[in-house]
């Protein structure tokens, strides 16, 4: 899923804008749009919504659903939606870290694809264009979800997967790592991903391999990198998605700077062997 | 043509991309080298080495050269490799994703 914020004040012309991405993604792909408006605990007609022993409510009926809660971040929302939609437009999100248009000057922290005065001065087909350029928001769910729509998934009895986390310390005397920060060599990078992966497929009764790694910075106790493997059972299934893992951290180029409460070093010049 | 620089070696040149013009006949990868160390003579340290096995030209053993995509040393005839001049170089430490 690729997400895109649009922020700026409402009298740039947002709304206009965000529509106008909402028509050129459409006719894509599926779209959801997020705000950060705060308008869910009023949300009519959904009992309890206001109630505040109330965690969840949801209203669900022949027309769609809504539903109003107190328990998931922004970026909690964002990963439901992955599997599910192929476009994600972030309403005036200004803390946002993804690619971004930005109106009215206001300060943002993510990668700007374009900043101009207002909405009527943006090309939103080359906004487009760009935005298809970056690598997508992928999680664990939207990469089973690819893998089990593969042809072949009629003879597969087993998926196995792998998920790489950043670690906070290795023992309880280590100084804590607050973050890693990933250099990617994009298009080498992936090009050497769909290699494995086309290796990994040729093997007996493995019908898909799928793998997607982060880049940029991961703070601890998030998700890094993710192999999915698609099998006929689970034998191949636990070797295919092991020997994944493996060739990744051998072969596609992506490099891994720490930072930990005592410093920051790259990882290649202090390897102590530990993974 | 041009060189992509990562990682500390990419911090040791102040910059991650070097655009270099050759003007001889046949340019090969160490020719492109040579003009990229001439321009960050900073990296000689860390990208050349003194008595390695001659398979690796004087190249560090934890330096990958790549060319398009390609491992010089493992795919063509590492820096004797001929370089069009819409190529793409790269130097990068050994890596460590995941």
């Amino acid at each position: 899923m690729y997400v895109l914020a649009v922020v700026g004040p409402d009298g740039a012309g947002r709304a206009d804008l965000v529509d106008q991405f909402v028509g050129a993604l459409a006719a894509d792909g599926t779209v959801a749009v997020v705000t950060e408006d705060d308008p869910v605990r009023e949300a009519d007609g959904l009992p309890g919504a206001s109630d505040e022993r109330v965690r969840t409510s949801v209203g669900v009926g022949s027309d769609g659903w809504a539903a109003a809660g107190t328990d998931r971040t922004l970026d909690d929302v964002v990963d439901d939606l992955t599997p599910t939609h192929d476009y994600c437009l972030l309403d005036d999100v200004r803390e946002a870290t993804v690619p971004g248009v930005v109106l009215g000057g206001v300060d943002y922290a993510g990668d700007a694809l374009t900043t101009v005065e207002t909405g009527s001065g943006v090309d939103v087909d080359a906004v487009v264009t760009t935005l298809h350029e970056r690598i997508p928001h992928e999680t664990l769910d939207s990469l089973v979800e690819r893998a089990t729509g593969a042809p072949g998934a009629e003879f597969a009895g087993a998926i196995a997967t792998f998920t790489g986390r950043v670690r906070a310390r290795d023992d309880p005397d280590d100084e804590r790592t607050t973050h890693l920060e990933f250099e990617t060599y994009e298009g080498v990078a992936e090009e050497r991903m769909a290699t494995i992966e086309a290796d990994l497929e040729q093997r007996e009764g493995v019908h898909e391999v799928v793998m997607h790694h982060r880049t940029g910075v991961v703070a601890a106790g998030e998700d890094i990198v993710f192999v999915v493997v698609l099998a006929g059972h689970r034998p191949e299934a636990f070797e295919t998605v092991s020997d994944g893992i493996d060739r990744l951290k051998d072969e596609v180029p992506i490099f891994k700077k720490e930072a930990t409460t005592d410093g920051e070093f790259w990882v290649h010049e202090r390897d102590t062997g530990a993974e | 043509m041009q060189w992509k620089l990562f990682a500390d070696i990419a911090e040791r040149a102040g910059t991650d991309a070097v655009a270099v013009r050759l003007d001889g006949d046949d340019p090969t990868v160490g020719d492109a080298l040579d003009a990229l160390l001439e321009t960050y003579p900073a990296l000689r340290e860390r990208v050349l080495v003194d008595g390695e096995p001659e398979s690796r030209d004087g190249i560090a053993p934890d330096v990958n050269v790549l060319l398009d995509g390609a491992d010089v040393f493992t795919t063509a005839d590492g820096l004797a490799t001929e370089v069009s001049e819409g190529a793409e170089l790269a130097l990068f430490p050994p890596v460590s994703g995941g």
